[in-house]
């Protein structure tokens, strides 16, 4: 046991070392070598005063000796210095390069696996624009996402909603801009009412037609609302029937039972709003 | 591209202080474009050009400056990100020389303190880069009409930065606080309303719509700087 855990310091110090055996109890950190090093050095100072004042036998020229020796030592570091500023300096410097070499490889991976993949998928979709617009959407909020590093779990309205915005989007190709004002962590009633504005998204993004939707959220002390706006087709309210799911159990119904409102304005050719209340 | 370069006719009035700009127009709004992209120049002009005049572009903050003094035009489209100072070096260069300028800001970075930067710096809109042509072409006429320019993104910026997120007991009360109407105003913008449609909303005119928002960019420009930055830094993104 205490063999094996030898043998393993001693292959640390080695590395320590950069390979070369001999310097190994030199430059090792801790353990025996150490401990043995700093005795013999000790020793060694010790000893250099001990021949000095053996050959002169006299305790009162010390402080000669002393000077002697800091004079010596002083030459010595004037001389070394510069060496050891330099192979500090370098080591340093090659420390850095590492780092930025890392750096680059990473971004260069992370730019490979995301925007060189896109652009590659763009060029063979040229001819569809639908197609191309989504990509490059998709892309850039990727992008975005990986540059600010606004990974922020979805524990919040925010990233839940602009989480959701973000799928509808994939989904159904049509740009969603969210707009928040405030935050405020999620609860069962908060994603409730997300669920209810993704499902107003889909129904924008699948029957008004419109070009673009826009969702605005704002929290506020008492309450948290949420506009899904298009500007689409829009819709005679009253002539849609009870039995369309979309809009009556997912949206009128879901924000009630959480206790909360949804109002639906649509007019045909004016465009719809969904605006969604729930008390906080 | 020919357009006859009107030289900036002073409007005789001297009691027409408010809107020294509302000139008669002989042609189109001539607009300078100024971007490091020359594929996002060249997308821009391609879009617009029918309905404006390009007579200029440029790619840095050196040039941008020299281009924007040697041709005066209505609008100057900057955007925010821009090597060599960035698009708040031009703002400022190029007030010291000409105060009258203006500038519509684009952006694709969506950074609160950018945005708010470039505003307060002195830019009279602020528009993401992938607005429309019709819709780009829109809030060009706007800003040369001396109005202002609130994309709904910057609408929620601003309503973030004056409810309550700023701490007004040590700051210019009337200032720095947005009136019942203005935040109205800013809400219906920021859920995607254009202006003609606030206007239809609340019942009242575009021209008060406008109002309202160009007074809100004043709010904006000289209210309490240390808070507006801190807001804006904490806040980083949408």
């Amino acid at each position: 046991m205490w063999r094996q855990a030898d043998s393993d310091q001693q292959k640390k110090w080695r590395a320590e070392a950069g390979g070369r055996v001999w310097l190994a109890p030199f430059v090792a950190r801790g353990g025996w070598p150490a401990l043995v090093r700093v005795i013999v050095g000790l020793g060694l100072v010790g000893a250099a005063f001990g021949i000095v004042l053996a050959q002169e036998g006299h305790i009162d020229q010390l402080p000669e000796v002393m000077a002697m020796t800091t004079l010596a030592l002083a030459g010595l570091a004037v001389v070394l210095a510069p060496w050891l500023h330099r192979s500090r300096t370098a080591l340093n410097q090659a420390r850095a390069d590492k780092v930025r070499a890392d750096a680059r490889a990473d971004m260069a991976a992370h730019l490979h696996d995301s925007v060189l993949q896109t652009l590659a998928m763009i060029q063979r979709q040229s001819d569809d624009p639908k197609a191309v617009q989504q990509l490059a959407r998709r892309q850039e909020r990727e992008l975005r996402t990986w540059l600010y590093g606004e990974e922020s779990p979805e524990t919040t309205l925010k990233a839940a909603l602009t989480g959701a915005a973000a799928e509808v989007e994939d989904e159904r190709g049509v740009p969603i801009e969210v707009v928040m004002v405030g935050d405020c962590d999620t609860s069962d009633s908060v994603q409730a009412l997300v669920k209810a504005a993704r499902e107003a998204m889909v129904n924008a993004a699948k029957h008004s037609g419109a070009e673009q939707i826009d969702v605005y959220a704002e929290v506020d002390d008492e309450h948290i609302e949420v506009f899904v706006r298009d500007r689409g087709s829009g819709f005679d309210l009253d002539t849609v029937s009870d039995d369309r799911m979309g809009v009556k159990g997912s949206i009128l119904d879901r924000m009630q039972r959480h206790g909360g409102k949804a109002n639906i304005r649509s007019r045909p050719g004016e465009g719809t709003e969904v605006r969604l209340e729930i008390m906080r | 591209m020919s357009t006859p370069v009107t030289p900036p006719a002073e409007t005789g009035a001297a009691g027409d202080l408010t809107s020294p700009e509302k000139r008669a127009r002989t042609g189109p709004y001539r607009v300078v474009v100024v971007d490091d992209h020359a594929m996002f120049r060249s997308g821009v002009k391609a879009e617009i050009g029918r309905t404006v005049a390009v007579v200029g572009e440029a790619a840095d903050a050196e040039s941008a400056i020299k281009v924007i003094l040697g041709t005066r035009p209505d609008v100057v489209l900057l955007d925010v990100h821009l090597p060599g100072g960035g698009g708040i070096e031009v703002l400022r260069k190029v007030h010291e020389v000409n105060p009258d300028q203006k500038f519509l800001a684009l952006s694709v970075s969506d950074a609160a303190e950018d945005v708010i930067g470039v505003i307060r710096a002195g830019a009279r809109g602020y528009v993401t880069k992938s607005i429309s042509g019709a819709e780009l072409v829109d809030a060009i006429r706007r800003v040369a009409d001396g109005d202002a320019v609130f994309s709904p993104r910057l609408a929620g910026f601003v309503l973030d930065a004056f409810s309550g997120s700023i701490d007004l007991a040590t700051v210019d009360e009337d200032l720095d606080r947005l009136s019942q109407r203005e935040r109205e105003v800013l809400r219906l913008i920021a859920r995607g309303y254009a202006y003609k449609e606030v206007a239809k909303e609340l019942f009242i005119s575009i021209k008060t719509v406008e109002t309202h928002v160009s007074s809100v960019l004043r709010k904006l420009q000289l209210s309490n700087r240390h808070q507006l930055t801190r807001w804006a830094t904490d806040r980083r993104l949408v």
